[in-house]
């Protein structure tokens, strides 16, 4: 039925380990916290209806290992991602540096088709906690530096920002997705600016 | 519009027909959520529907109605007469003029309606009420005014709302009935004669079809559970549990080793489900809904507060009873009144209902062989029925309340029946004889009354019999066909022969049919030679068909044991005799008398197929974990003991001094970073040289990591890297003293490092970074992910001999333990350090390290000391060591310049010799401790710590055992390990593996020492390994071969094929999956295993657990990810022991197929 046509959208929290990521899915899903989790192995992902540009849609929100090295079982999951919302502790200042490598694996991995303008959504998580150690400017510039990318600062114990947070991170992610719907009307069209944006992003194969 | 009578009828078919669907969908959807959502999308489509028949054939010129949304302007035409319609009406108005940007009705969406409906004609006009663009979530209530706010600040909602805004909003206010009742019956004023409004059958059909809808209630309120789509894990499990309790409990099958299809052997609940057919699974599926007239099955009876009394339960349980005709079967159902209410939400209340699950009833028909119906004479109190299944057991009673219902039941029982089945003695031929149902003694339990209860003077039973048409007479075809054609020349003997070889068939068809067998078998003795060719050749065609059928299987047989041979023993070890329960404290007595364990088979067999005694599992884990070898002495068990425990210290010892020094680094980096981000976010010029802050503006930050982020630029990362290295030397130097900082920026040579370095001296933004540079700036050298380091500097040793600094010293750490004195072994530490520096001439990075804590901590100094002291035994050779190091270090700086490329040259020369004068300034013990391990060691170990720490906080927090300072052992054991594996380092996961450990040990020692043994096999499993891409694969293969259906579906969502649903199962040994006593019994099965029955045990207990589920898996479809979401629910839920079993069962079906037994 036309009318009640879903679409899917992937998104993919990233970050490093312990910054939230399970906590602020769980969260926006299901509207709670604990401080019960453990470490996330191997991957899990919520589901949750939300009403977007006036189009009912279906997010799809996985929750990955924050360890570096177990990224390498990433590419099954990042494939096809409609979103990317990178992660970092305010109290945790590599964290946030990290962040950069995550995008990068983030691009590497899932290879979107215009990586240059694949959304992206920085949270910057535990603002509830007052040893607070990367400012909000900091942040924002980083973001800015990355073709503007939307920055939240969240906790998810409080339950702040996190449903503004997502509601954009659903917004973006159905843009992606209908741009890569009228891409695929367009089949010939052929990018010019794509190389030389990311170099080797696509034959650079580490695994 | 000309249409033809025929097209018309077609047509209002067709919305009729449309608006049954749409009403059925919501009704539905209430039934099953308990309540609708406003938004939700069936109410759209509704009323799309609606919309579409109500302008279907109005008269638009007639009535003046041009616009496109023309039932609007109806509905305000009739408002003046129908009251309902005015309410309305007046409701609409009053949304619309709230709207501010009101946008013409006219742009409204013909493409949002249902396909189907756009082939009519007159549709084409017709389009949704559409009206504004933000307004209308209204709860429909007087207080639209306020939801217009709502949905201004939410616009996000509101299109789904706005389409069809009056027939909306009078479905909320239940008013639609009326409102269609009112322009059905003054049809002739509004629409054509062929309308469908106006037709006597379909107007008032459709205004009928809309009561259900206009009696609910509809809610704005999200609850939690309200945007799932996917039902939940728990809900899964309990309609399968539901579907197949009574299937489950009834085959009682035997053990078939059938490498296609059927897995199970054990005849235990949760294994057996997994024998059920998809068909029947998915009535599961759908089992609330479709205790309601649905597409796929017809509702023949439904009853409520019939009671029941299931096993178990003291006294009768009101129910809903229910009768169900599908397409080939026929399905009674029955369900406790308490759980009719739809799933519930509150988790307490789960507990409760779970057992009320286990209650409900779920009978095919098919497996019912006869009903016995009990009845008080002579008065009208209801009655009982019982149903008794093919294998004779009987299933509850159901008792039906007073007034025929027990009659009415069976006649809808026989009328379902039909054509393929029918009762024996037919229902109809007893109603002429006394009133309907009360049967004649005589007539009393004519039909095998040995299964009936037993039975007291008064009440009046009768038994049927369901006997089905159909099936015996397939069965009976093929069997006589086969028979015959096995045994020709003894003709005789079939009947007998028939029933004895299908004895494991259905009792049913055998008890019931026998006389058919007879009629072909006589007809075959009548017929001779003609009969006699027809057979010979279809002995030939079955011989030639069985032919190939086993030379396929062959060939199958072939590919398990090339692919599959390894993964179990060929021996099958003889399981336990049922008396036998695993290993048990007697038995543990009797084999290790004498404080002597020899007999390993036994062992590992009992322990294989029972488990060990919970009590004993501290004195038996050692063994089964190979940390004690089998046949030693008790002293000699005391001794490695002893020795291991010295072992662990000492190597504790080394790390805490190590960690001493990180976490005191750690203190003071967060002190500062936090001191400037308040004073930075103060002023933000304290210090600051503002003629940088003006030249390189707020994006030089950024520029750091925009560099960094090129990974696959190698060049272009070094570049970074001594760029970043230069901005952290600044900085220090900085610190130190203002004016080497100056002589720094004149040092430059490069411009673009120039630029670093001046935003580097902007203090604001720079120096919250500065620290976890300094903490970093060396292995930042190597690589960008400090993890890979070990990789990377084996790369950049060929740029930079420094790398060998950072590795030489581990070794060097690893060769300790052989040591048997911790202060032989400290000195050791402390002479062997400075040897591969020496030989390399390079070692600039422990300068920064040890210097900086002294420059930055002075008054923190003692501190230091003394808990590194405390914590390794250090001697004063160190210190002469360290400052010599120094010396050396000097020479290491003027080789730098030809190593490193001309970017740092000078500058980095430079910042050296200014770190240097502060360091040998205070030559202090503390600095000297902390010289002897290499900064990339420190930095290495201590990003490992502070990994092990966040997990260990974070690992099992609820487990009573790690609820206090057990923790502490838990971070011990793990860093222990790490320290002397530095080159694996800590990776999430070994947490779980070492806390099931402790809690069994509760000795570090002891645990530290059984973790490494357990690492040996499990650290392939991390992605150093490759041990999990291997799992996936013989998963594969194992499906393949054990679970046929199961894995065309995997094959068919192609992306299944991953596994990774079993990544966590393999990565921690299912650790996760279960709770932790069973994690104990699992694990040392698994361990027993290896020595039993196959090395890979893991595998079965995955397949085990997919088996488990296989039904819940196959009749969902479940894809990839679905199959991943329901393990990750089911989490900790899981019947270990019926897994274990079988798994067992599975390795043994394995064995038996390469043995081809």
């Amino acid at each position: 039925m036309a009318s009640r046509k879903k679409s899917l959208l992937k998104v993919i929290i990233l970050g490093d380990s312990s910054v939230g990521k399970t906590s602020l899915m769980n969260q926006y899903v299901n509207k709670r916290f604990s401080n019960q989790y453990k470490a996330t192995i191997g991957a899990d992902f919520c589901t949750k209806e939300v009403v977007v540009n006036d189009r009912v849609v279906t997010m799809q929100i996985w929750d990955t290992a924050g360890q570096e090295r177990f990224q390498s079982l990433g590419v099954a999951f990042y494939r096809g991602a409609d979103c990317c919302v990178l992660v970092y502790d305010v109290t945790a200042p590599n964290s946030f540096k990290n962040l950069d490598s995550w995008r990068d694996e983030f691009l590497i991995q899932a290879s979107p088709r215009d990586p240059e303008h694949f959304p992206f959504v920085v949270l910057g998580n535990k603002v509830d906690l007052d040893n607070r150690q990367v400012s909000t400017r900091r942040a924002q510039q980083w973001c800015q530096s990355k073709n503007d990318i939307p920055y939240y600062e969240t906790s998810a114990k409080e339950g702040i920002n996190v449903e503004m947070a997502f509601q954009t991170i659903a917004k973006n992610a159905l843009e992606q997705e209908t741009e890569a719907e009228l891409i695929n009307d367009f089949p010939d069209q052929i990018r010019l600016n794509s190389d030389n944006n990311r170099p080797g992003n696509t034959d650079n194969c580490q695994c | 519009m000309v249409q033809t009578t025929a097209d018309g009828v077609d047509l209002k078919e067709r919305l009729i027909a449309s608006v049954k669907k749409e009403v059925k969908q919501l009704m539905e959807e209430a039934v099953t959520k308990k309540y609708v959502h406003e938004e939700s999308s069936s109410v759209t489509s509704l009323c799309a529907a609606v919309e579409a028949c109500l302008s279907q054939g109005l008269r638009r010129r007639a009535l003046g109605l041009f616009k496109t949304s023309s039932t609007t302007a109806l509905l305000h035409k009739i408002a003046k007469t129908c009251a309902e319609a005015e309410h309305i009406s007046k409701m609409v108005q009053e949304i619309e003029s709230n709207d501010p940007n009101k946008r013409s009705s006219s742009s409204s969406d013909s493409f949002n309606r249902p396909p189907m409906l756009k082939k009519g004609s007159s549709n084409s006009m017709s389009t949704a009420t559409a009206t504004s663009s933000s307004t209308v979530t209204s709860s429909a209530s007087a207080s639209a005014s306020i939801s217009v706010s709502i949905s201004a600040s939410n616009s996000s909602m509101s299109l789904a709302n706005m389409k069809y805004l009056w027939i909306r909003l009078a479905l909320y206010e239940k008013r639609l009935t009326k409102i269609i009742e009112y322009l059905v019956s003054n049809a002739q004023s509004y629409y054509d004669r062929d309308s469908l409004v106006a037709d006597p059958d379909y107007g008032s059909i459709l205004s009928s079809l809309l009561v259900g809808p206009c009696a609910l209630e509809f809610t704005r309120a999200k609850t939690a559970d309200h945007y799932w789509t996917d039902p939940h894990a728990d809900e899964l499990v309990q309609r399968h549990r539901i579907s197949c309790r009574r299937s489950s409990s009834t085959c009682s099958r035997p053990a078939i080793i059938n490498f296609k299809r059927s897995l199970n052997t054990s005849s235990d609940d949760a294994s057996s489900c997994s024998f059920k057919s998809i068909a029947s699974a998915s009535v599961a599926k759908d089992y609330v809904e479709s205790l309601h007239q649905n597409a796929k099955a017809t509702l023949l009876y439904g009853k409520n507060n019939v009671h029941v009394l299931p096993k178990d339960v003291a006294e009768l349980m009101p129910g809903y009873l229910s009768l169900h005709q599908h397409i080939q079967t026929l399905t009674i159902k029955w369900t406790p009144n308490q759980l009719m209410n739809g799933y519930n939400e509150s988790e307490e209340e789960e507990i409760d209902k779970e057992a009320f699950w286990a209650y409900a009833l779920n009978i095919n028909v098919d497996e019912i062989v006869y009903v016995h119906c009990h009845q008080s004479r002579g008065e009208d109190s209801g009655g009982t029925v019982i149903l008794v299944g093919q294998d004779g057991v009987q299933r509850p009673p159901i008792h039906f309340p007073e007034g025929g219902h027990m009659q009415q039941f069976l006649s809808c029982l026989e009328t379902g029946l039909l054509p393929h089945g029918q009762l024996d003695p037919p229902l109809w031929s007893q109603r002429g004889i006394g009133k309907m149902f009360l049967w004649p003694k005589s007539m009393r339990r004519r039909i095998l009354p040995s299964v009936m209860e037993s039975v007291d003077e008064t009440p009046i039973d009768y038994v049927f019999r369901i006997v089905s048409k159909s099936r015996h007479e397939e069965f009976a075809a093929t069997h006589s066909i086969l028979d015959f054609v096995r045994s020709t020349p003894r003709r005789a003997q079939l009947s007998s022969c028939s029933t004895t070889g299908s004895s494991d068939c259905s009792n049913k068809s055998l008890s019931i049919d026998q006389y058919p067998l007879e009629s072909p078998l006589l007809q075959q003795h009548n017929q001779s030679t003609s009969i006699e060719m027809v057979c010979s050749t279809m002995r030939r065609q079955i011989i030639s068909r069985a032919f190939y059928g086993w030379l396929a299987y062959c060939r199958h047989l072939s590919t398990v044991r090339t692919h599959l041979s390894g993964l179990v023993h060929g021996r099958i070890t003889p399981e336990m005799k049922t008396d036998e329960e695993g290993l048990t404290k007697e038995r543990w007595e009797q084999l290790n008398a004498d404080g002597m364990l020899t007999n390993s088979t036994e062992f590992y067999r009992l322990i294989y197929f029972g488990g060990v005694q919970p009590e004993l599992r501290k004195d038996v884990w050692p063994y089964l974990l190979g940390h004690y070898a089998f046949g030693t002495t008790q002293e000699e068990r005391q001794k490695q003991d002893e020795t291991c425990k010295h072992y662990y210290e000492t190597t504790m010892s080394e790390w805490l001094a190590v960690d001493a020094i990180v976490q005191q680094r750690e203190k003071e980096k967060t002190a500062r970073a936090v001191a400037k981000l308040s004073s930075g976010s103060n002023s933000g010029n304290e210090r600051t040289v503002r003629a940088a802050d003006l030249e390189a503006g707020g994006e030089l930050e950024n520029e750091v990591f925009e560099d960094i982020s090129d990974i696959s630029d190698p060049g272009d990362l070094e570049f970074d890297d001594e760029q970043r290295q230069q901005q952290q030397q600044q900085q220090q130097s900085q610190e130190a003293s203002s004016a080497v900082s100056a002589t720094h920026l004149s040092v430059k040579p490069i411009p673009r490092a120039m630029k670093t370095s001046t935003d580097s001296g902007h203090v604001d933004e720079g120096l919250d970074e500065l620290d976890e540079e300094e903490e970093e700036e060396d292995e930042e050298e190597f690589a960008k992910k400090p993890e890979e380091k070990q990789q990377s500097a084996d790369e950049a040793a060929a740029l930079e001999s420094k790398a060998v600094s950072e590795k030489e010293p581990q070794p060097q750490q690893q060769q300790q333990p052989s040591c048997s004195t911790s202060t032989a072994s400290s000195y050791e530490t402390v002479g062997g350090a400075p040897q591969p520096s020496e030989s390399r001439g390079v070692l600039s990075p422990e300068f920064l390290s040890a210097d900086d804590l002294q420059a930055q901590l002075p008054h923190d100094e003692d501190t230091v000391k003394s808990t590194q002291q405390a914590a390794v035994i250090i001697t004063n050779a160190s210190v002469d060591i360290a400052s010599w190091e120094r010396t050396t270090k000097t020479d290491g700086d003027n080789q730098m310049p030809p190593l490193t490329e001309q970017l740092e040259s000078t500058g980095s020369a430079g910042n050296m010799d200014a770190l240097q004068q502060p360091k040998s300034a205070c030559a202090s013990p503390a600095s000297s401790n902390g010289g002897v391990y290499s900064s990339e060691l420190l930095e290495q170990f201590g990003l490992n710590l502070h990994r092990i720490e966040k997990d260990v906080q974070r690992c099992d927090r609820n487990y009573w055992y790690f609820a206090n300072e057990n923790l502490d052992k838990l971070r011990n054991v793990i860093s222990t390990y790490v320290w002397e594996h530095l080159d694996i380092g800590y990776m999430q996961g070994m947490c779980d593996l070492v806390a099931p450990l402790l809690v069994i040990f509760d000795d570090e020692s002891l645990s530290y020492s059984c973790f490494c043994k357990l690492m040996e096999r499990m650290i392939e499993n991390f992605p150093s390994g490759g041990a999990m891409d291997m799992h996936f694969a013989n998963m594969r293969s194992l499906i393949q071969i054990l679970d046929s259906e199961m894995y065309d579906l995997m094959d068919s969502n192609g992306d299944y094929t991953h596994f990774y649903f079993c990544y966590r199962w393999f990565l921690l040994d299912f650790k996760r999956e279960l709770i932790y006593d069973d994690v104990f019994a699992t694990w040392e099965v698994i361990w027993a295993a290896k020595h039993i029955a196959s090395g890979h045990f893991v595998l079965f207990l995955a397949l085990a657990l997919l088996e488990t589920y296989r039904d819940i898996i196959l009749s969902n479809s479940m894809d990839f990810t679905d199959v991943i979401k329901f393990f990750n629910e089911m989490a900790e839920r899981h019947n270990a022991q019926a897994v274990l079993q079988l798994a067992r069962s599975l390795v043994l079906q394995l064995q038996m197929i390469i043995e081809n037994k």
